[in-house]
């Protein structure tokens, strides 16, 4: 069973397609990573993922439900309440600004949403929270505010609190962008431990080299439109013209 | 009139100033929000109900709006006004008045809050009241301070108008006292609890804007 | 919540139409309901008589040395509110607002050195009991010594005062007005009287009782010997509430007798109350008490 699937996609911004009919699927451990040029429309692909814009057509599983779709023809059904909240809970989104709440410490950021939506035990979402902080090499910044850190240890930051809600899958909006280069290896690093893992996640980067080493499936996407897709090593390796010249922009 | 009369009846009368002023606050800060939330609401038509509100409220002067309120239920309704509407229409003036200039405060507070911050808390599992509360309104507080420190600092000044509805405030002992003592030293002294008090209010607004800055946006 | 938005709304309403009201009110208004008060005695509460005054008007209303409100007039309605076993209250009110306090109920009456004349359309007053007259103050040494000298000076007059009835359009003094240079506004009297000083104001027009107070308060300023009118002082009432006026009539009549009137009189003497001016006694018909001394030495 997908824990993710997205069949024929499309999607655009008043009279710009960003998205021209494009499916993809996740399975348990599976890591997919979605590469292109600026514009290619797969932030956005990951937004209509993580229900954060509506799509115009085509639909979207997860767990084996069709939990959302529409007809193109303005036909559009979204889960209401209830069933949005268990949607929601399948999946966890870490933010290339990382969106952390500034007037909260950095260990109630992580603990304030399995405590307050989710219900959980106080003491044990602490607990859990602060292994958390271990594995992300962030144990002494549990009281520290979010201005009090680093942009690479605001977004491990970031990466534990979509974790402590234990979501099936994680998806990472270009997680490194807003870095600056000495950073980025470290946010790397905690990603590819949870690769390690075998927890499923979809991650839209720039990082080639990482793209390659860390996933099980890789798409190109250029002008809303999957170009290649495959195995890391066949689309790294790929003829395709466009592929070709995206990659050699790169090296420069 | 002694010096000490004096100033026992303007202080009498600063109590009165800090009534209305304490109530005003009291009343219009949560109105002001609920008026943004309207302001900012789905519905058209509230929206707009509350945008004529505000620009009537900001676009008249607050003397008149204190004769409105005062007078208007005899004028409108023939009502009889009661002995305590006085004071009542004083502060439901007050109250309605600062409520709109509060509620553009807000609005343009919470207007600033960058989407991602909504974005996270919905992913996060927020419900609306949630995300609200707990997440945009806490930061929207700390931006909006300055403002409204600004408007809390106009308001204690504001209290003086109600001497045109001769409520005995500080403003109107001091009118009453100086046309007694055909002199203008009761001014001087009403201005000098006036400043008091507003350096005391700067003092305490100063510490909570200070008590908020333990993070940067 | 919601009905504190509705009522933000409405007084916003109400501003408007206020702001008409107000601009005629002067002229037309009230003498239209003279709805009948509430009690039996014609006081809006029973047992309460709620007075009406500009607390910023000695010595006929204002604040004593012990921060209580005081007046001759006030003390005229404590004996009035002793003889009928009512309660005095002392409602100090702006006076730009005396008729919508009046007419909406919440003031009885309006007693305050409240000149009659020209405005008897408006009110149910009481018997004359002061005789007033408009007067001009100038500095010593302003150079000003009769009405014709405030050719072309600036004169001030208090907002809806009897003094600018007098000096307006169709008042009494509208010719002499005209020769002004300019007639300024003012709301209160210290005010006025601090820009005759400053020079900002040539003259003031003004009762002569509150003249002789402010200037007893304060060195360098006169009288002028020319008076602009003979007028005098009553108690408003809303125009209709016959019953009240009619108890109030009696008991001046009951004060004058048993002589409290001119002990309170005596009281202000000094303070702008002059004795010469007391006409309570001619309003009921009887010769001042020189005058009919002599009348009965004649007979």
């Amino acid at each position: 069973m997908a824990l993710l699937e997205m069949k024929n996609i499309r999607k655009s911004f008043g009279d710009l397609e960003v998205i021209r009919d494009i499916s993809l699927r996740v399975d348990e451990g599976e890591v997919l990573s979605i590469i292109g040029p600026s514009g290619s429309g797969k932030s956005t692909m990951l937004r209509c993922a993580a229900m954060l814009e509506t799509i115009d057509s085509g639909e979207i599983w997860y767990m084996g439900e069709r939990a959302a779709w529409a007809d193109g023809h303005g036909g559009l059904h979204y889960p209401k309440k209830a069933e949005l909240k268990k949607v929601r809970s399948y999946f966890g989104l870490v933010f290339q600004n990382f969106n952390l709440f500034p007037h909260f410490s950095v260990i109630k950021n992580i603990t304030d949403a399995p405590i307050h939506n989710q219900k959980r035990d106080r003491d044990e979402v602490y607990a859990e929270a602060k292994e958390l902080l271990a594995k992300m090499g962030l144990s002494d910044k549990a009281d520290a505010y979010p201005c009090q850190l680093s942009g690479g240890q605001c977004q491990r930051v970031a990466i534990a609190r979509a974790l402590a809600l234990n979501p099936k899958i994680l998806y990472f909006d270009e997680p490194t962008s807003a870095l600056d280069p000495e950073l980025t290896g470290e946010v790397l690093k905690v990603i590819k431990s949870l690769a390690d893992l075998h927890i499923a996640m979809v991650i839209v980067t720039h990082e080639m080299n990482f793209a390659r080493e860390i996933s099980d499936h890789v798409m190109f996407m250029d002008k809303g439109i999957v170009e290649v897709e495959g195995s890391a090593e066949s689309v790294f390796n790929t003829d395709n013209a466009r592929m070709r010249a995206f990659l050699g922009k790169l090296r420069h | 009139m002694s010096f000490q009369v004096m100033m026992m009846q303007l202080g009498q009368g600063m109590l009165k100033s800090m009534g209305i002023f304490f109530l005003t606050l009291l009343f219009s800060l949560p109105l002001g929000l609920l008026v943004a939330l309207c302001r900012m609401s789905k519905s058209g038509i509230l929206r707009t109900i509350m945008r004529v509100y505000i620009s009537i409220m900001r676009g008249t002067p607050l003397m008149l709006q204190l004769l409105a309120v005062y007078f208007g239920p005899y004028y409108l309704f023939g009502a009889k006004l009661g002995k305590n509407w006085r004071f009542s229409a004083i502060i439901i003036a007050f109250a309605v008045n600062y409520a709109a200039y509060f509620a553009e405060i807000y609005r343009s507070g919470i207007g600033s809050m960058p989407a991602g911050q909504y974005e996270a808390a919905r992913l996060l599992g927020y419900s609306k009241s949630g995300t609200f509360l707990r997440i945009i309104f806490p930061q929207v507080i700390k931006r909006i301070l300055p403002a409204i420190t600004n408007e809390v600092i106009t308001l204690i000044k504001d209290t003086s108008l109600s001497f045109s509805l001769a409520y005995a405030e500080m403003f109107t002992i001091a009118k009453q006292i100086a046309a007694k003592e055909t002199s203008f030293m009761p001014f001087l002294a009403a201005a000098l609890f006036y400043y008091v008090f507003n350096a005391l209010v700067a003092f305490a607004m100063e510490r909570i804007e200070k008590a908020m800055n333990y993070y940067s946006a | 919540m919601k009905k504190r938005v509705l009522a933000g709304v409405l007084s916003a309403a109400m501003a408007v139409s206020m702001s008409f009201t107000m601009t005629y009110a002067g002229e037309t208004e009230t003498v239209s309901e003279a709805e009948a008060a509430a009690n039996a005695d014609g006081l809006a509460t029973e047992g309460k008589f709620v007075v009406g005054f500009d607390a910023e008007y000695p010595p006929y209303g204002y604040m004593d040395d012990n921060g209580d409100y005081t007046g001759f007039d006030l003390e005229l309605a404590q004996a009035v509110c002793d003889l009928e076993g009512w309660e005095l209250v002392k409602t100090p009110i702006d006076w730009d607002s005396k008729d919508m306090e009046l007419n909406s109920g919440n003031i009885d009456c309006i007693w305050n050195g409240f000149t009659m004349n020209g405005r008897e359309d408006s009110y149910t007053f009481s018997v004359p009991y002061v005789n007033n007259s408009q007067v001009i103050v100038t500095a010593d040494d302003s150079g000003i010594n009769s009405l014709a000298d405030l050719a072309g000076k600036t004169v001030g007059v208090q907002a809806d005062s009897a003094a600018l009835a007098l000096l307006s359009k169709d008042g009494d003094q509208a010719d002499l007005a005209e020769t002004f240079g300019d007639l300024q506004q003012f709301a209160d009297y210290n005010t006025a009287f601090t820009e005759l000083m400053a020079g900002s104001l040539d003259a003031v027009a003004i009762d002569i009782g509150v003249a002789q107070y402010q200037i007893n308060g304060r060195d360098g300023y006169k009288i002028l010997d020319e008076y602009l009118n003979a007028e005098q002082y009553a108690v408003g009432f809303k125009k209709g509430n016959t019953a009240l006026c009619d108890t109030v009539n009696k008991d001046l009549k009951t004060l004058l007798d048993n002589g409290t009137f001119d002990k309170i009189a005596k009281k202000y003497e000094g303070q702008g109350v002059d004795p010469t001016m007391l006409c309570l006694r001619e309003s009921f018909g009887e010769a001042s008490t020189e005058a009919s001394t002599e009348a009965e030495t004649e007979a």
